[in-house]
């Protein structure tokens, strides 16, 4: 098949579908955001002279936001589009004037804003193109049959008003008639030209879109490298908490027991020696009571070291991935059904950081979700390791400020990871953990 | 002898407790912070407490600042400050405290220490009894840090002068190496001459001065005897 005969049929594949949906469909969503985005900013500007317009504005700043996320993601999802890293996300000061002020200097909305009115006139051209194939090429390249049938045709708006023809002119609304039937013709072929066209109108409109979300939608360089920062600094916080709080269950949990072992010890020495008792007679029942008690307190120690250590770096992390999980999902108070597809392993730093990943969320299911069982599948493709875990539990799980989701997913975030939750309430609760690999 | 101990870890505060009445003490109160110390100490009046450095909430230096506090309002109170890790600064804090009572009746131990029973008990004792009783470990450390000055002691009189820095008496000096008291006695007086020390016959006082000797971060070098200004540590 030649390339115009290709460009021809672009829009009968499922690639092409999709991106006549994509425009088809667009339209209403970019009228409404069009219309949201101008009647805000009107309002906003004109009542600022009452102090009440500034706040107003600034409220609508997480709405464009969502309505740009939502153009971004139907873009990547029906375009198939390679668009470079979704923006911040808002992060206001604190207090109701600093989130004002956060809303309304947010660059990422105003850049949002300037996306949903520029896209009017690409979304229309689209929506003209995949019409035009859809719709209006088929009609016009079939017109004559419909001459032929419907020209005759006239209806009385009111009684007594002269008879209207029905469809007796190519284009609603206009002076075109068409007369007679070799007048058809010449529609015929209009229709050819539309069907030739449309298809490459609708790639451009298209392409012109994904490159306002590219410019409009997406992180700018300057915003990325204040992203790592903050997700470095996030993580070199974290792991000096991690050893601090080691520090402590080192000092004192280990430290105190074996104090106190050298002191039973130093007890029973006494004892076997005969001091402190009248007569000076070692008290041999007495040493045999006080090593008793410093071998118990010993496999205490023990016990809270190999705690320790598991929580430092599990020993069957060595062994692979799949070794770990399947031991932390016998220990788990909820039954846990493992779904594992690892063909190759990831590095050990990744594999440290999903099983940690792993760890939280079913100890968070155990404590939080009261559910009755869980499933967590694991699967490793070329580049990406996910996680999901999902449990019949209550739901309602969220991301609060200092809470341990939003810690996790800062945590994720440190090695360019992401972590969404879909948590209805009343269940069930999905949990993803996407950690990027080398291939 | 009446004691009062202040330890936030249980495993550690029962052994304590055990070991104590072991020997035949009384343990009038065995508590787990700051407050609850100074409620039994006001209430049982003990010979001496035994006071951990790390106490809630902070778990920094409550202990310290605890034992300070006691010593000033119950004089004639021995108080026994034990420690997992060294700091000479605490030390010094707690037995610089008080200029005209010297380092009556308190101590500073490693928590490794109380393995041994029979020295552990006989620090209590020295301590309860008014006198002085520093970790060797401390003492060492800060013999370490002063060897510059220390080059005209003989090695003898180096060990003479840590176990005067530990708070022993005479008679105990004598035990531990193996002399008599009249040798002791010339050592202890040949050190205080070489280091310029004022000879002081009150074994605390002369802990106090040989520390204050030690301390590394003295203002112009010049030696000082107990009762010159305190220096911030």
């Amino acid at each position: 098949m030649n390339s115009r005969a290709r460009l021809l049929t672009g829009p009968l594949t499922r690639r092409g579908r999709a991106a006549s949906r994509y425009a088809l469909l667009g339209l209403p969503l970019t009228l409404a955001g069009f219309v949201f985005t101008v009647v805000s900013l009107s309002v906003g500007v004109y009542a600022s002279l009452s102090l009440v317009g500034l706040p107003l504005l600034a409220a609508s700043t997480p709405l464009v936001r969502r309505l740009g996320t939502v153009h971004r993601n139907r873009a990547s999802r029906l375009l198939a589009a390679r668009l470079p890293g979704p923006p911040p996300p808002f992060r206001p000061e604190p207090g109701l004037v600093g989130w004002t002020k956060s809303a309304l200097k947010d660059a990422v909305g105003w850049r949002a804003r300037a996306y949903l009115v520029l896209k009017l006139p690409v979304s229309a051209a689209g929506f003209l193109a995949a019409a035009s194939y859809w719709v209006i090429g088929p009609y016009y390249l079939t017109y004559p049959l419909w001459w032929g049938v419907f020209h005759d045709f006239t209806y009385q708006p009111r009684p007594g008003a002269s008879p209207v023809p029905v469809l007796a002119s190519p284009v609603p609304f206009s002076n075109l008639q068409i007369l007679s039937w070799p007048a058809t013709l010449p529609i015929v072929a209009a229709g050819m030209a539309v069907m030739l066209a449309a298809p490459w109108w609708l790639r451009m409109a298209n392409a012109m879109d994904v490159s306002l979300i590219s410019a409009l939608l997406s992180e700018t360089p300057a915003e990325r490298v204040r992203e790592l920062e903050r997700s470095r600094a996030s993580a070199v916080e974290d792991s000096a908490a991690r050893l601090r709080s080691i520090e402590r269950d080192l000092h004192d949990g280990t430290q105190a027991r074996l104090v106190a072992v050298t002191m039973r010890l130093g007890m029973a020495k006494d004892k076997l020696r005969g001091r402190g008792t009248s007569g000076g007679e070692p008290a041999i029942d007495r040493a045999f009571e006080l090593v008793d008690i410093a071998q118990i307190t010993v496999h205490e120690a023990m016990e809270e070291l190999r705690g320790l250590v598991r929580g430092i770096h599990p020993p069957a992390l060595d062994a692979g991935l799949d070794v770990a999980l399947t031991t932390l999902a016998a220990h788990s108070a909820v039954p846990v059904e493992l779904v594992i597809d690892l063909p190759r392993r990831a590095s050990p730093a990744v594999e440290a950081i999903a099983y940690f990943c792993a760890a939280e969320l079913l100890a968070n299911v155990a404590k939080h979700s009261k559910a009755r069982r869980a499933v967590m599948e694991m699967v490793h493709v070329p580049g990406l390791l996910r996680i999901q875990i999902t449990d019949d539990g209550v739901g309602g799980a969220r991301f609060e400020t200092n809470g341990g989701l939003s810690g996790l997913r800062d945590r994720i975030g440190a090695v360019d990871g992401t972590l969404d939750v879909n948590s209805p309430r009343g269940g069930p609760t999905v949990v993803t953990v996407e950690l990027p690999t080398e291939a | 002898m009446r004691i009062v101990i202040a330890e936030d870890s249980g495993v550690i505060r029962a052994a304590l407790a055990d070991l104590l009445t072991d020997r035949g003490h009384e343990v009038a109160a065995a508590v787990a912070d700051g407050d609850a110390l100074r409620a039994a100490v006001a209430r049982h009046q003990p010979d001496v407490t035994v006071v951990d450095v790390r106490l809630p909430p902070t778990f920094t230096d409550e202990g310290i600042r605890a034992a300070v506090e006691l010593r000033r309002k119950h004089p004639g109170l021995g108080v026994l400050v034990f420690s997992q890790y060294i700091e000479t600064r605490y030390a010094t804090e707690l037995l610089g405290d008080t200029p005209r009572t010297g380092a009556a009746g308190v101590g500073y131990l490693l928590k490794d220490r109380v393995g041994d029973v029979d020295e552990f008990t006989d620090a209590l004792t020295r301590v309860a009894a008014g006198g002085t009783a520093l970790d060797p470990e401390v003492v060492t450390q800060l013999l370490d840090r002063r060897s510059g000055g220390l080059t005209e002691l003989t090695a003898r009189e180096r060990e003479v002068l840590a176990l005067m820095a530990e708070g022993r008496s005479n008679s105990a000096i004598a035990e531990l190496l193996v002399v008599t008291e009249r040798s002791v006695e010339k050592h202890v007086g040949n050190i205080f001459n070489k280091l310029d020390l004022p000879p002081s016959h009150d074994d605390n006082r002369r802990v106090l001065a040989v520390l204050r000797y030690l301390e590394p971060d003295r203002a112009d070098g010049n030696t000082s005897g107990p009762g010159a200004g305190r220096r911030s540590p």
